[in-house]
């Protein structure tokens, strides 16, 4: 509750309280308690907050005393009293004393239109008193950053669109984050702050308890998504003896319980990834494995791939069913690794006929390539990171295998391009410019994340700063700092007049620009000690407010580039180092193609199939799916069909309509992948809608005509 | 020399980096070959140019080359692995034959 001052002009007896006006004000302050009007609040507050002296202070409260007893205002609000005094601060040019002072907060009116009306900016977020809270917090922690943790320059790089500072609401936490199983299997549920602490878990629906309440405790401490390592192998010590229908019933168990978290932050479900494999991780072989009651069971990991690979394969005999109207879960995604010891597993084209049937007829299933001896943890919309020599280490003991990003920041690429007017060198030195703008954004968050986590388990980020086993629960010196890009295919429309889909030089042109971005953040790493990564963002709602701020901004050149359709207001930038959404393109040539960016961009890439109605067979999904291993760089792909679900009759079918196939209703939503997760497309903000309406859906690829499949072909 | 280049030569794409054991000879090799006349174009992975004609051709190791038809269609690669001159020789002067 604001602070509100009220004229007390039907308490004459209070006037002779003050000594230089005939004000009677009452201020009700947000204590909820009733204080007379004391000029001397406003000095103390002066002196508390700024750095102004006694005497400007007292010269100041007298000022605004005066002005409001002379403005005769039936009734004042605290909130302008201050807004009065940093009036008086401006006119005597005191700016640096004028921000301290600044009160954070929202219009009455937006208030009302927030609680009215869903949030958009995050299709996770659905509509309720919970969201509303989360809505509301956001915005004032987001002004905070912008006034407190964020320096000006870097702060008005962000208003500007010059970058965007990804989950400003969420100033105080890390952005994303991997976890390893191991921990609460090895030291139980053992909260900061908590009021009951378990010891590690004896069975596996206990196990599963804590996992899901260790995701919800982490996702207030973190901004986005919440990855498990290997959750079908470290469960599996778990497993032995347990039947089909046991097991079964475990696996609905987990993804209903993620897939359900609609009470946790903010109503939203926790973004959780479950990284899957079918083999045992070359690093797992021979780690003593840990079993019921935080045991070593004296065996290896290796020695439980059987119950890893039933535990998988029963994960996605639940995907495929889809949740009890048929619609697939949204959440938790399931990410499998596609590795070389993978083809060498026997059973794999079994499993990988089982992946692929849930991906053409549910599109849950994520296909994660690590080529090589490359071990990755996935996790986010598609942050992964490659384990190295000192992770390695690590996995014998994995659960120190704790993983987190910091921040994300992402460059507005097409601004860039407006700026250079098609001169290469000046490309190039803005690219740098925007580059170190979002390195110094980094610094300034590692800063302040570095000074809550310095209070320790007492201070606000108690859960990230226990230790269980020797260091913090989030190891600082493994974050990364994730540099994101919006827009490179714009960018080089605009500088060379194609777009990247449209001829080798242009393409060539866009690996130029990552490449600069890559060379100069390895500068980065090495002069700060810090590990920069290029991160392809999501960028849900960054690629169409860039968009509409280079409209304003840059128009009339902008209006050539931006994608969508201007006059409905939904218009986008392309994600990433994406090609055109809408360019025909046969999709193993664009999963080649936009996989020539994937080994520069080092924190995870991914490519998009937009299946539209068409449902392709399991084989060829998972021909689909060997091809891209062998024969090309791609990191990742996902395959995206969509679907109506009618909420009068809760069926679901295939495309997206606008009534319901079954009983011809209206009241429809329709479902598909935004960005790195399904949702209801009612739920997307216009510039996605747009991008939707534009998706190419590769339905002349996907078909099978004449007993043969193209893809194959 | 330049007789030859003219009869259809194919072009050889050299990939190297500042720290890497193997690309001296590589690059001692380039030089060779171009004072034969034969057309050799020299990439760092330390520049941008050179990271990003390297991810063009998925290159991922160093030292690394490619042979190119006139078309710049690959004609075959070695990657991070270092082929004889003779080797190199060989599929570079095989359309004269």
């Amino acid at each position: 509750m604001s602070t509100v001052i009220e004229m007390k002009g039907d308490r004459p007896g209070m006037r002779e309280e003050f000594e230089t006006t005939d004000m009677a004000l009452f201020v009700r302050t947000s204590d909820e308690s009733m204080h007379d009007w004391d000029r001397q609040r406003i000095v103390d507050a002066l002196l508390r907050e700024t750095y102004v002296d006694v005497d400007t202070a007292k010269e100041v409260a007298r000022e605004v005393e005066e002005l409001i007893a002379t403005s005769k205002i039936r009734m004042v609000t605290a909130p302008l009293i201050r807004e009065l005094v940093d009036t008086k601060l401006i006119e005597r040019g005191l700016e640096q004393a004028r921000k301290m002072h600044t009160r954070l907060g929202m219009p009455l009116f937006d208030v009302d239109q927030l609680i009215l009306h869903p949030n958009k900016e995050n299709a996770n977020v659905p509509h309720g008193p919970e969201a509303t809270n989360l809505t509301l917090a956001e915005r004032i922690k987001k002004e905070y950053a912008l006034l407190s943790v964020f320096s000006q320059e870097i702060a008005d790089a962000h208003m500007r669109g010059d970058i965007h500072l990804h989950d400003l609401g969420f100033i105080d936490r890390p952005y994303c984050s991997g976890q390893s199983l191991e921990y609460i299997k090895r030291f139980g549920l053992s909260l900061p702050n908590s009021i009951a602490m378990a010891k590690p878990a004896k069975h596996p629906e206990v196990l599963l308890a804590h996992m899901v309440k260790f995701a919800a405790a982490l996702q207030s401490h973190f901004a986005g998504a919440i990855g498990w390592d290997s959750v079908n192998l470290f469960f599996a010590p778990y497993l032995v003896g347990m039947s089909d229908r046991e097991l079964e019933q475990l696996a609905q168990m987990m993804i209903f319980e993620f897939s359900q978290q609609a009470v946790a932050r903010g109503g939203q479900a926790i973004f959780t990834d479950l990284n899957l494999y079918w083999e045992v991780p070359k690093h797992f072989e021979d780690v003593p494995a840990i079993g019921p009651g935080g045991e070593v069971t004296g065996k290896t990991y290796s020695q439980y791939i059987k119950e890893a690979q039933r535990f998988a394969w029963a994960l996605f005999d639940v995907y495929l069913e889809g949740d009890g109207s048929g619609r697939p879960f949204f959440f938790p995604k399931p990410m499998v690794h596609i590795t070389e010891k993978f083809f060498r597993t026997p059973g794999h084209m079994d499993f990988l006929h089982h992946i692929c049937e849930v991906a053409s007829e549910k599109g849950n299933t994520y296909f994660v390539f690590d080529r090589g001896e490359t071990a990755k943890i996935s996790e986010c919309c598609r942050l992964s990171f490659k384990l190295d020599q000192t992770d390695l280490e690590d996995a014998k003991q994995p659960w120190k295998m704790r993983y987190c990003a910091l921040q994300n920041v992402t460059l507005n690429l097409p601004r860039i391009a407006y700026h250079a007017k098609g001169d290469d060198t000046l490309l190039f030195s803005k690219l740098t410019e925007f580059i170190e703008n979002a390195v110094k954004a980094h610094l300034e968050k590692k800063l302040f994340i570095e000074k809550l986590l310095s209070l320790g388990e007492k201070g606000p980020l108690a859960l990230l700063a226990m230790d269980r086993d020797g260091s913090p629960y989030l190891r600082m010196h493994r974050a990364s700092f994730l540099i994101g890009m919006v827009g490179l295919n714009e960018l080089v429309q605009i500088h060379t007049g194609q777009e990247m889909h449209q001829s080798k030089q242009a393409f060539k042109f866009g690996l130029k620009v990552i490449a600069h971005m890559k060379l100069l953040i390895d500068r980065f790493s090495e002069r700060y000690g810090m590990r920069f990564l290029l991160e392809q963002t999501p960028a849900e709602s960054t690629a169409y407010r860039f968009a509409k701020l280079d409209l304003k901004y840059h128009s009339p050149k902008s209006g050539h580039a931006v994608k969508g359709d201007i006059s409905r207001g939904e218009v986008y930038y392309t994600n990433s180092t994406y090609l055109n959404n809408s360019a025909v393109l046969n999709p193993i040539e664009r999963v080649r193609q936009e996989g020539l960016f994937h080994p520069l961009i080092e924190a995870g890439a991914l490519t998009h199939i937009w299946l539209g109605e068409a449902k392709p067979s399991k084989s060829s999904l998972a021909n689909f799916v060997i091809k891209t291993f062998q024969k090309t760089q791609n990191d990742q792909i996902a395959f995206s069909p969509e679907f109506t679900t009618c909420n009068l009759c809760h069926r679901t079918s295939r495309g997206l309509r606008s009534t319901c196939a079954y009983c011809g209703s209206g009241d429809v939503d329709g479902i598909t992948r935004i960005t790195g997760y399904f949702t209801k497309v009612s739920s997307w903000n216009k510039g996605k809608i747009g991008e939707l309406r534009n998706r190419y859906r590769n339905q002349a690829f996907l078909e099978e005509s004449e007993g043969k499949v193209l893809l194959n072909s | 020399m330049d007789g030859l280049k003219e009869e259809g030569m194919g072009s050889l794409k050299i990939f190297t980096k500042a720290k890497c054991p193997k690309c001296p000879g590589v690059k001692e090799m380039g030089i060779e070959l171009k004072k034969e006349g034969v057309p050799v174009l020299h990439y760092d992975l330390d520049t941008i140019e050179g990271l990003a004609e390297a991810s063009f051709y998925s290159i991922l190791s160093t030292p690394s080359l490619i042979i190119e038809d006139e078309e710049e269609r690959e004609v075959i690669s070695w990657r991070g692995v270092v082929p004889t001159l003779q080797e190199v020789k060989q599929y570079l002067f095989r359309g004269l034959s």
